[in-house]
């Protein structure tokens, strides 16, 4: 008997564009275009993130956002 | 359920993605070589659409039983299956060792609910959990020089992304590996959490040859991990003189009565280079060989020839792996999933004893626990490796009730004496145990 609650993480999810190498890239860019305009439309014009339009990359922050 | 097979039970969705997969190519070749558990379709009972029968394994084990090496090909039998599917339209929903066993000295994959058709556009749901239950762990042992075993019988969903960042040297980060699966999915997951973004991966031109290709290069990845099991402390312990000496005199004793009882499964309990455990293959029986050094446990591993039925198993002995998950019921403990018709504990019980400091009598009644015929070899206390393994204890340390009379009131408690014998050397001596 196994009970397997499996969580994917939203990022792990967006994450793949990228993996998948050359090709992933620009469905990583519109995906994360997509995002972006959601965000802001959700927010109004709360202050978006330019950084996260394509970039999704680097080493992950010494401080956690919330 | 009965003794050989195992049921599984399937809705309508269940038994659709069933017989994609019973359709397959990749069922047709990963049945017969042994990649993929048997399955074959049987009346369902009411209430349902569907229902499987599988083969009964065994031994059930779980991925911190296994050592690095084990691990390392359930991973690439994970990502080998991925690849597999994907190329015929299916996908592997999840991605946990828990559906992986050792079969005849390889993985085999036993979930075959995993299996479905792919949806067009759909991300790997399972990549987050391939990474914490399969990667970062391979990454601890070969990357960080950390045994993974720990960390995931504490918590089998595995290390965060977050965590491994926080472990992996600083070279590490910046490799591909380090940097993409470690460092770039802990900052997304950190940024992202919560977001639905299935349907904008899908908007945006996600395909299954992206997840083909991130399989692909993981399977490089999976492939570069390495770690050198060769400095184990029991690495060595057949060259010991007493283990050459006694051998020959073991062996016989043990192949006597493996030609007398013919037992389908003997669990090796300190099973070293597996020596033993090798002789009960060579006799028709499953051996399941426990031992607590994984260096040894997995050259053993690697040594062994497809085909024998041997199954590793890495447990401490005076710590086995207990009872876990829901209830407490979902993952048994170790001793309650393998069931044996033969237990062996040759050069164990003095370890046990006086390295351990387990009284003598609660061996003779764990062993006694199994319910099966025990081969086992009693060490007196005059014996040169006792004065080893007690150089640094007094006496007044040591528990009372340690001499071969001892054993012998002990073991009448439980067992008849089916046949003992005295080793060359005269401070020890093997038995073959029935239970009363």
């Amino acid at each position: 008997m196994i009970f397997a609650y499996l969580d994917p993480g939203s990022g792990s999810l967006i994450l793949q564009a990228v993996l998948g190498g050359a090709a992933g890239v620009g469905v990583a860019a519109k995906a994360m275009r997509h995002r972006w305009k959601m965000r802001k439309m959700l927010e109004g014009d709360a202050e978006a993130e330019p950084g996260d339009t394509e970039e999704g990359a680097g080493a992950p922050a010494e401080t956690q956002e919330s | 359920m009965g003794d050989t097979t195992v049921t599984r039970l399937l809705d309508e969705r269940g038994l659709a993605d069933w017989r994609v997969l019973a359709d397959s190519q990749l069922f047709a070749a990963a049945v017969p070589d042994g990649r993929l558990i048997a399955a074959r379709e049987v009346p369902a009972p009411e209430g349902y659409a569907g229902s499987l029968e599988h083969p009964r394994l065994p031994a059930i084990t779980y991925p911190f039983e296994w050592t690095f090496s084990m691990l390392r090909d359930a991973a690439l039998l994970q990502l080998d299956l991925m690849a597999a599917s994907l190329s015929e339209g299916m996908i592997l929903k999840d991605a946990t060792p828990y559906n992986v066993q050792f079969v005849g000295g390889r993985p085999q994959f036993i979930d075959i609910g995993s299996f479905e058709k792919y949806r067009a556009g759909d991300p790997w749901i399972g990549y987050r959990q391939f990474c914490r239950q399969f990667l970062y762990p391979l990454m601890l042992r070969a990357w960080v020089g950390v045994p993974f075993q720990a960390w995931l019988r504490g918590d089998p969903e595995g290390p965060t992304a977050e965590e491994m960042w926080r472990l992996l040297p600083g070279r590490r980060r910046l490799s591909p590996g380090g940097l993409l699966h470690v460092g770039m999915q802990a900052r997304a997951e950190r940024r992202m959490k919560g977001e639905a973004v299935r349907s904008t991966l899908a908007a945006a031109g996600f395909s299954s040859d992206l997840i083909a290709a991130n399989v692909s290069k993981l399977k490089a990845l999976v492939e570069s991990f390495a770690w050198d099991s060769d400095d184990g402390s029991w690495v060595g312990y057949q060259s010991c003189d007493h283990v050459g000496r006694d051998r020959r005199a073991k062996s016989e004793f043990l192949v006597g009565v493996l030609e007398t009882m013919r037992p389908g499964t003997m669990l090796d309990l300190g099973a070293n280079d597996g020596h033993f455990s090798r002789l009960a293959v060579d006799a028709g029986s499953v051996a399941i060989a426990v031992d607590g050094d994984e260096a040894v446990l997995d050259r053993l591993y690697r040594s062994h020839l497809p085909n024998g039925h041997l199954v590793p198993v890495l447990a401490d002995l005076s710590n086995p792996s207990p009872s876990q998950g829901w209830a407490s019921v979902e993952r048994p403990g170790l001793f309650e999933r393998i069931r044996p018709d033969l237990v062996l504990a040759y050069g164990l019980i003095h370890h046990l004893v006086y390295t351990s400091s387990i009284p003598l009598a609660y061996v003779v009644d764990w062993l006694a626990t199994f319910r099966a015929d025990v081969v086992v070899e009693f060490v007196s206390p005059d014996d040169p490796m006792v004065e080893r393994l007690t150089a640094n204890k007094r006496a007044e340390e040591l528990h009372p009730g340690r001499r071969q009379e001892d054993f012998d009131r002990l073991l009448s408690r439980h067992f008849d004496v089916v046949a003992s014998r005295p080793l060359e050397g005269g401070t020890r001596q093997v038995y073959h145990l029935r239970p009363r």
